[in-house]
């Protein structure tokens, strides 16, 4: 038990509990320990529920038990399973506090009791080793990256892109959801209205877009016969106002959303269109002869505009070539640029040596002689000065050295001076022992009540047998009894024998009834005695005189108040 | 072009490791800028807590190169509280020979007398002479040291024999100043591969673009990025994961080149490529040919590709330097590779039209 609450009340002291040296057990805490360590231990379970407790008995009354009834509420809240109330804490018992104690500091989270037992690679917040600075990478460059200011689609060179991962995540999700959700919008209204599968749908309305686009240009366009006036059809200006703003160029019901779309595109969007929409009207133009036959029209449309893609993608093809170019020559002038300044730099240094040496150049001979000379004192002052140095520097480097010796003995014997008694290796194989006991005496009651059994059997067959007996003899003797007069004494002693014997086993059995009840009642005794009812008594007869005082005086102030 | 030691000596350093387990810069001349001096602590070993003992490690950092003998000490009256120290030298030339030498005998002047003060009589003598007496009645000649001998001291045969025709993808990455990065646990196998991976582009006799020791910290992965085209050499096996940080992958453990998807354009290798391939491994197998020479084979080839690159070039105005002509390029109508090559050949040799 010594060693039970030694452990105990260490775990308290880490805690942060002042438990004073001279406690060695649980007997010797007294209340206000006792609560200064429930709430302590409380706050370190559950901040939320041990803040508004003050660890500190207050000397009333009142608040004392005020506090102590919040601190067994909070300790029931927590699970505790035993009886706990204001009498846990203010008039304990040794074991009840003992049992309190333990429970909480079960509770406690591990490193707040023995930090070497935190075994390594279980906590996966905080794991060493390879998957776990791989999380703490990963979740360090997406803060990164969310550092970073979004910038929207459009406007990002492909170095934001690859750093705008989390917000590029999201928006291609959003804008797979949101074309889903248009689809199904579509699809659930219009779609199935018109009974038809989905791609004849999607194909319909493909070529219903690409008639309405070309219908303004078809009708603003003046009829061909009038002769070959290429001019004003192929005006940018009339094009514009055939697809001009607000769509009242043209018999576009939705003109509004293509002019929408003309606008929010970038500047020269306009310019490239207008190129597109010329090359399709001069297509247009010849085959809208004396022919005015729309299928071949069709056809030589499409061939135009597959000749309009082919030249944008050689187009695009030159410009890539270009950009390479133009990255290896930016490359490449950086290089220079680094190789111009590192020359520039050794270029200075010879430049001030040889500036020098020039100056002296007259003179060769004399100069030459003294620069040695200058040289060689000095070296010699240089090593003169080392040696000072020296001189301090040893005595001091020795000293550090020293007191770090110092520093790491001290730490060494304060580890030494650690409580010996908290050694793993002892309780182990305490425990173990414990255990061991614990299994023989499982097997002991087993046997024993192997025997009850065994015996409870007998008695049952024995009183059974004797039952039987009876009444066979009983039967015997009473037919005869009648008749022949030592019969009937015969069948009286039998009866009072009978009697007897019964009483006999009464009793025998009502001795054993009461001896276990004896040894109940003692247990509740020894139980009674260790609770020190009679100090308590004391200590609770003098709590309530103290709290009839305080009712008075409080009563006292409001009458006067 | 024999530079003064003047010039090229920078700095000397001594870090000591004593009883208490602390490794500790006790002493250096003329100064080290605290930044140097954390990277010079996590360059020699005595950091470390696996306790291996590198006897001499090299590396080069923002231009500047340092070289660390590290010896262990053992029953010296002079040194009672030391259990280790190395002596970092700072140079702006690549000889490690040379330092190697030097910091030696600097290592035994320092056991003998335990005090700095007769090291930094040596390291004077060196470096106003040139000249300093070592220990065992010998001497130390800085000019005995010549930096085309360093150039040429690694071994260009072991390299072809242990990556065969691979060995024409370092060459081309070499050639197009492209970033390589070489991985290895350890530090002296790495050392003895990256140095002589220079000598494959000869033609330049370029080192500077050698970091043969570089660990994965801010400050040295900053200062590297700040290079165009290098060879880095890694003793963390996590570097694999920073494709931002190489063109070229080399496992030299596993004997294993990747090249990263972003130049895999401007890499595309064609019939040239084999060819060069074909000549380095021929040359290397040869066992009558020394190193030397097989590294002027090589050079011979080089300069053939560069002469033909000079062909394609022209002086036009404004221009001091001969430009290349794209047209020329495209009239001569080579395979598409090498085209592709040539063209960012003449990128990496600032023969473009700006």
């Amino acid at each position: 038990m010594e060693e039970v609450d030694k452990i105990l009340i260490h775990s308290l002291r880490q805690a942060g509990t002042a438990v004073p040296p001279e406690v060695q057990s649980v007997r010797d805490l007294t209340p206000e320990l006792v609560v200064e360590a429930a709430v302590r231990c409380l706050r370190a379970v559950r901040p939320a529920l041990g803040a508004p407790l003050s660890p500190l008995l207050p000397p009333g009354i009142s608040a004392r038990f005020r506090l102590a009834s919040d601190l067994a509420a909070a300790c029931q809240e927590l699970g505790f399973g035993g009886d706990v109330g204001y009498q846990t804490f203010l008039y304990s018992s040794e074991h009840d506090t003992r049992r309190l104690l333990l429970f909480l500091v079960e509770k406690l989270p591990r490193d707040e009791g023995e930090r070497g037992a935190e075994t390594p690679g279980t906590d996966l917040e905080e794991g060493s080793g390879k998957s776990g600075a791989l999380l703490r990478a990963i979740g360090a460059r997406i803060r990164e990256q969310l550092g970073t200011p979004w910038v929207p689609p459009v406007c990002r060179t492909p170095r934001l892109q690859r750093l705008q991962t989390p917000p590029a995540l999201l928006e291609t999700h959003a804008a797979q959801l949101s074309a889903r959700h248009d689809w199904e919008a579509e699809w659930g209204g219009p779609g199935l209205a018109s009974r038809l599968p989905p791609q004849e749908y999607l194909e319909r309305k493909r070529l219903r877009a690409r008639l309405r686009a070309l219908e303004p240009l078809r009708q603003a366009c003046p009829p061909h016969p009038q002769g070959p006036t290429p001019g004003p059809p192929l005006d940018p200006a009339w094009l514009q106002e055939a697809f001009g703003a607000g769509g009242a160029g043209g018999a576009l019901p939705k003109g509004s959303r293509f002019t929408r779309t003309q606008h929010l595109t970038h500047q020269q969007d306009p310019q490239v269109l207008l190129q597109q929409m010329q090359a399709a009207a001069e297509t247009l133009q010849p085959p809208k002869g004396p022919e005015e036959d729309p299928g071949s029209r069709q056809a030589s449309e499409e061939a135009a505009l597959e000749e309009t893609l082919a030249r944008l993608e050689a187009e695009i093809e030159g410009c890539r070539g270009e950009i390479r170019a133009a990255q290896l020559s930016l490359t490449q002038a950086e290089a220079e640029v680094r190789q111009c300044r590192g020359a520039l730099g050794g270029r200075e240094d010879a430049l001030r040596v040889k500036a020098r040496a020039v100056e002296l150049l007259p003179d060769a001979q004399n100069n030459m002689a003294k620069l040695q000379l200058v040289v060689e004192s000095s070296s010699r002052r240089i090593v003169s000065l080392a040696g000072q140095w020296e001189r301090h520097r040893g005595p001091l480097l020795a000293e550090y050295r020293q007191l770090r010796a110092l520093r790491d003995s001290a730490q060494v014997a304060e580890l030494e001076a650690l409580p010996r008694d908290v050694s793993r290796a002892v309780y182990t194989q305490r425990i173990l022992e414990i255990v061991g006991n614990i299994r023989k005496q499982k097997e002991e009651i087993g046997k024993i009540l192997e025997d009850t059994r065994a015996l409870q059997k007998e008695i049952n067959a024995l009183v059974g047998k004797l039952e039987r007996t009876f009444s066979v003899t009983d039967e015997l003797l009473f037919k005869d009894a009648k008749r022949d007069e030592v019969v009937r004494k015969a069948y009286k002693y039998l009866a009072a024998l009978h009697e007897n014997c019964a009483q006999l086993i009464r009793t025998i059995e009502d001795t054993g009834t009461i001896q276990r009840e004896i040894r109940d009642l003692e247990e509740q005794i020894e139980g009674e005695t260790s609770a020190k009812l009679p100090a308590s008594l004391e200590r609770i007869l003098s709590d309530c005189r103290a709290l009839r005082e305080e009712n008075a005086l409080l009563a006292a102030r409001a009458r006067h108040a | 072009m024999a530079e003064p030691e003047a010039q090229l000596l920078r700095a000397v350093g001594l870090i000591e490791k004593d009883t208490n387990g602390d490794a500790l810069w006790v002493w250096c001349y003329p100064s080290v800028t605290a930044e140097l001096r954390t990277l010079l602590l996590r360059k020699c070993c005595l950091t470390d807590e696996n306790k291996l003992l590198h006897t001499f490690v090299f590396g080069q950092y923002k231009r500047s190169w340092f070289y660390i003998t590290t010896v262990e000490v053992q029953d010296s009256p002079a040194l009672k509280k030391v259990t280790h120290f190395s002596i970092v030298l700072m140079a702006k030339d690549f000889n490690p020979e040379k330092y190697a030498a030097f910091t030696r005998i600097l290592c035994r002047i320092y056991l003998k007398h335990g005090s700095p003060v007769k090291m930094m009589e040596s390291y004077i003598a060196v470096l106003t002479k040139g000249i300093c007496q070592s220990e065992e009645n010998g001497s130390f000649l800085s000019k005995d040291f010549d930096a085309r001998k360093a150039y040429l001291a690694g071994s260009i045969k072991d390299i072809v024999s242990q990556f065969g025709m691979e060995t024409v993808i370092l060459y081309t990455a070499l050639m197009l100043k492209k970033r390589i990065v070489v991985y290895h646990p350890r530090i002296e196998a790495i050392q003895e591969f990256t140095r002589t991976l220079p000598a494959l582009v000869w033609h330049r006799q370029d080192w500077s673009i050698l970091h043969s020791y570089v660990h994965l910290n801010e400050e040295e992965l900053e200062a590297l990025k700040a290079c165009t085209g290098y060879i880095a050499g890694f003793t963390d096996s996590e570097v694999s994961s920073r494709s931002d940080l190489y063109d070229v992958y080399v496992n030299l453990a596993d004997s294993e080149i990747t090249v990263s998807p972003v130049v895999k354009e401007a890499m595309t290798m064609g019939k040239l490529h084999k060819e060069i391939g074909q000549l380095i491994v021929q040359s290397a197998e040869d066992p009558d040919k020394s190193d030397s020479q097989v590294i002027k084979d090589i050079s011979l080839k080089t300069k053939e590709i560069l002469a033909t690159l000079a062909s394609l070039t022209e002086i036009s105005d404004g221009n001091e330097k001969p430009t290349l002509n794209a047209e020329a390029l495209k009239q001569k109508r080579f395979p598409p590779a090498t085209e592709n090559f040539l063209f960012h050949l003449a990128a990496a040799e600032q023969m473009l039209k700006i």
